[in-house]
């Protein structure tokens, strides 16, 4: 069995699927959107290069923007279910299989690096007092993103859960201590201290006990990864009902019961309770907390506004995609749930979340009301205003999905 | 003692494709208080007869009835008439069990006080009391079994569809199914039941149908069909093996 074509096929097939969309995202209006936003952040970072303000914290800016991409490491490998059984014998071999996924997986997060890294470049050199050089820069954050990955990979074939979640932390914090040293200390000196931790990472990733192949993780990991891709796909155009990855949130098991007890709120509460447990949530609240601290760092400018108005965007976008969860549940066919009552509630329940979010991400707006009034609460009209948009945009669209079943 | 039947189907001919019928003028009926056992080979058409009846399939000709109504004319009510175990359990990841009970009893709507006495049983009745506020992900394949089970029986229709319920349940997982149907019976609940453990059901079910190459090729009691086909003394397994073989 040639297992290096195997991965290729199925590389391909999954490609294959994803081609029909593309005009559709070229058309949709989300990536217009996301052009303009990329055209306006162009012309704010070069009008920002032209006059820097004294004391910007580059050094800090230079690590939040470039861990991330260093230590984040993914793999597709396009591993299925039935392999457990069918490539089980081949287990020995599968290192074939895999070393595409682990070229592939790193050729482009490093070109994703080099991005960021270039995008910041001509403010760090301008801003920092003794800037490094792009070229050994580059060569640092590539050792460590290597770092990541193979640390990503031991993890994974982990024979204990919680020490694969122990290791998931080390990783970070040591990749976080790596490119940190880099951006603070002398190059020498960061040098040395890097290769002094890779070689403790490396030596402490040997000592717990792993799978030669862990099968059922990578498939899990294979499924969240497609689920992603899928989701993505999602912003732009609308794509088949797709699973999410879930999460326990013990905290928010109780979200949701207090729901009406009526046939008609039946699937808001099987929508509350897949949201509190689902990645879309995670993903909202990850944008919500970045958007929370940015427009209360920009709040005295417009750009704030900016910021506040495009970020509650993006959490439209994310929200949006819960019309598509359970689109091909079977039990909503064969349940007697009112009619058009799984629409509605979507609807109804994006838009409060929606609104929710207008309110929470704009509150640092408030602290300017005294010497901005006017600035301010316009930008939170404008948020509101989007919210109320975007549930327009979602009643449109299933009143033509009615149509189209009819 | 009969009243109209809950479940009814005249001349179903149905299948995945126009020109290639899996289901060829199928006519049974359940009444209100039976338990009728629909038996066959793989591939004999009851898993199909079965998704006609939930409305996953349309029928190319005849009719299905469901207290009375059709899919067509009054969906909800049709839907609100029936619950369904499948084959193989399809569960919410996002839910645990208690939430998959307390959906389907939202869905189905069933009063929240029914909801809550109703659950305690099942959890008591499945031995499943430990498990409730798990991730169905998280359980093992005969109790994702029971959260199906516990979820058709929450609602409390007129007609029970049972696809194979026995796969993955433990001995007393499967006693307690059975003698939870048989409740069911008594309080006058229909039981449209398919499965392969023929020795099993012949003591439970009321009335029996084989279905053959997507053809009802005999139905009635054990001792009808016995009669019918001149075999008398027959179990219902091996009945079932003269009427499939012959059938050939």
């Amino acid at each position: 069995m040639d297992l290096k074509e195997l991965r290729r096929q199925r590389r391909s097939r999954f490609t294959g699927s994803l081609i029909p969309y593309v005009g559709y995202i070229i058309q949709s209006g989300v990536a217009m959107v996301f052009l303009l936003v990329l055209i306006m952040f162009s012309a704010w970072y070069t009008a920002l290069l032209r006059d820097i303000p004294a004391g910007i914290p580059i050094r800090w800016i230079m690590l939040l923007l470039l861990i991330p991409a260093a230590v984040h490491s993914s793999f597709r490998t396009y591993l299925q279910t039935p392999d457990t059984i069918f490539l089980l014998p081949q287990g020995h071999r599968m290192r074939e299989y895999f070393a595409p996924s682990w070229v592939s997986g790193n050729v482009w997060k490093i070109l994703r690096l080099a991005f960021i890294l270039i995008t910041i470049w001509p403010l760090y050199i301008r801003t920092d007092e003794s800037p490094k050089g792009l070229l050994a820069t580059l060569l640092v954050l590539i050792l460590v993103k290597l770092l990541s990955s193979y640390g990503l990979w031991r993890e994974t074939a982990m024979l204990s859960r919680p020490a694969a979640s122990g290791y998931n932390l080390l990783r970070w914090a040591v990749g976080t201590l790596m490119v940190a040293a880099w951006v603070w200390q002398p190059s020498i000196r960061a040098l040395i201290f890097i290769v002094i931790l890779a070689a403790a990472y490396a030596a402490a990733l040997s000592v717990p006990g792993r799978h030669s192949v862990p099968w059922e993780r990578l498939i899990t990991m294979e499924k969240n990864q497609g689920t992603r891709a899928l989701m993505v796909l999602g912003w732009f155009v609308d794509v088949p009902g797709r699973e999410q990855r879930v999460y326990a949130r013990r905290y928010l098991s109780k979200w949701g019961s207090g729901i009406t007890w009526q046939r008609n709120s039946a699937y808001r509460f099987l929508l509350t309770k897949s949201f509190a447990r689902g990645d879309i949530f995670g993903i909202v609240l990850r944008i919500a907390v970045l958007d929370l601290f940015l427009v209360w760092m920009t709040r005295g400018s417009y750009l704030g506004s900016g910021i506040y108005v495009f970020f509650l965007f993006l959490m439209g976008i994310q929200l949006t995609a819960l019309r598509k969860l359970h689109s091909e549940s079977f039990w909503l066919t064969v349940y007697p749930l009112p009619e058009g009552s799984k629409g509605k509630g979507t609807i109804q329940f994006v838009f409060r979340a929606h609104l929710v979010l207008a309110l929470l991400t704009g509150l640092p707006l408030l602290l300017e009301l005294g010497d901005r009034p006017l600035p301010a609460l316009g930008t939170y009209a404008c948020g509101f205003l989007l919210a109320y948009l975007f549930r327009v945009s979602s009643t449109r669209k299933e009143a033509r999905v009615d149509e189209d079943d009819l | 003692m009969n009243t109209a039947p809950v479940l009814q189907i005249t001349g179903l001919s149905g299948g995945y494709s126009l020109n290639k019928p899996v289901l060829h003028d199928i006519g049974l009926q359940v009444q209100p208080g039976e338990m009728v056992g629909l038996i066959g080979l793989n591939g004999a058409g009851k898993s199909t007869t079965m998704k006609h009846i939930l409305g996953l399939m349309s029928p190319h000709k005849g009719e299905i009835t469901v207290q009375g109504k059709t899919r067509g004319s009054d969906p909800e009510s049709y839907h609100s008439a029936l619950s369904f175990v499948p084959e193989s359990p399809l569960l919410y990841e996002e839910l645990t069990v208690r939430e998959h009970v307390e959906f389907t009893a939202r869905a189905y709507g069933v009063e929240r006080s029914d909801y809550e006495s109703r659950t305690s049983q099942l959890a008591a009745l499945f031995n499943m009391e430990d498990k409730m506020d798990t991730l169905s992900s998280h359980l093992s394949k005969g109790m994702k079994q029971k959260v199906m089970i516990m979820c058709a029986f929450v609602a409390r229709p007129a007609l029970y569809v049972i696809d194979e319920p026995f796969l993955g349940l433990d001995p007393l997982g499967i006693r307690s199914l059975l003698d939870f149907m048989l409740d069911l019976k008594k309080s006058g609940a229909s039981i449209l039941l398919s499965s392969h453990i023929l020795s099993t059901i012949e003591n439970y079910c009321d009335r029996f149908i084989v279905l053959h190459r997507g053809m009802v090729i005999a139905e009635g009691t054990l001792a009808e069909m016995t009669a019918k086909a001149g075999l008398q003394g027959l179990n219902l397994e091996q009945l079932f093996y003269e009427l499939v073989q012959g059938g050939k």
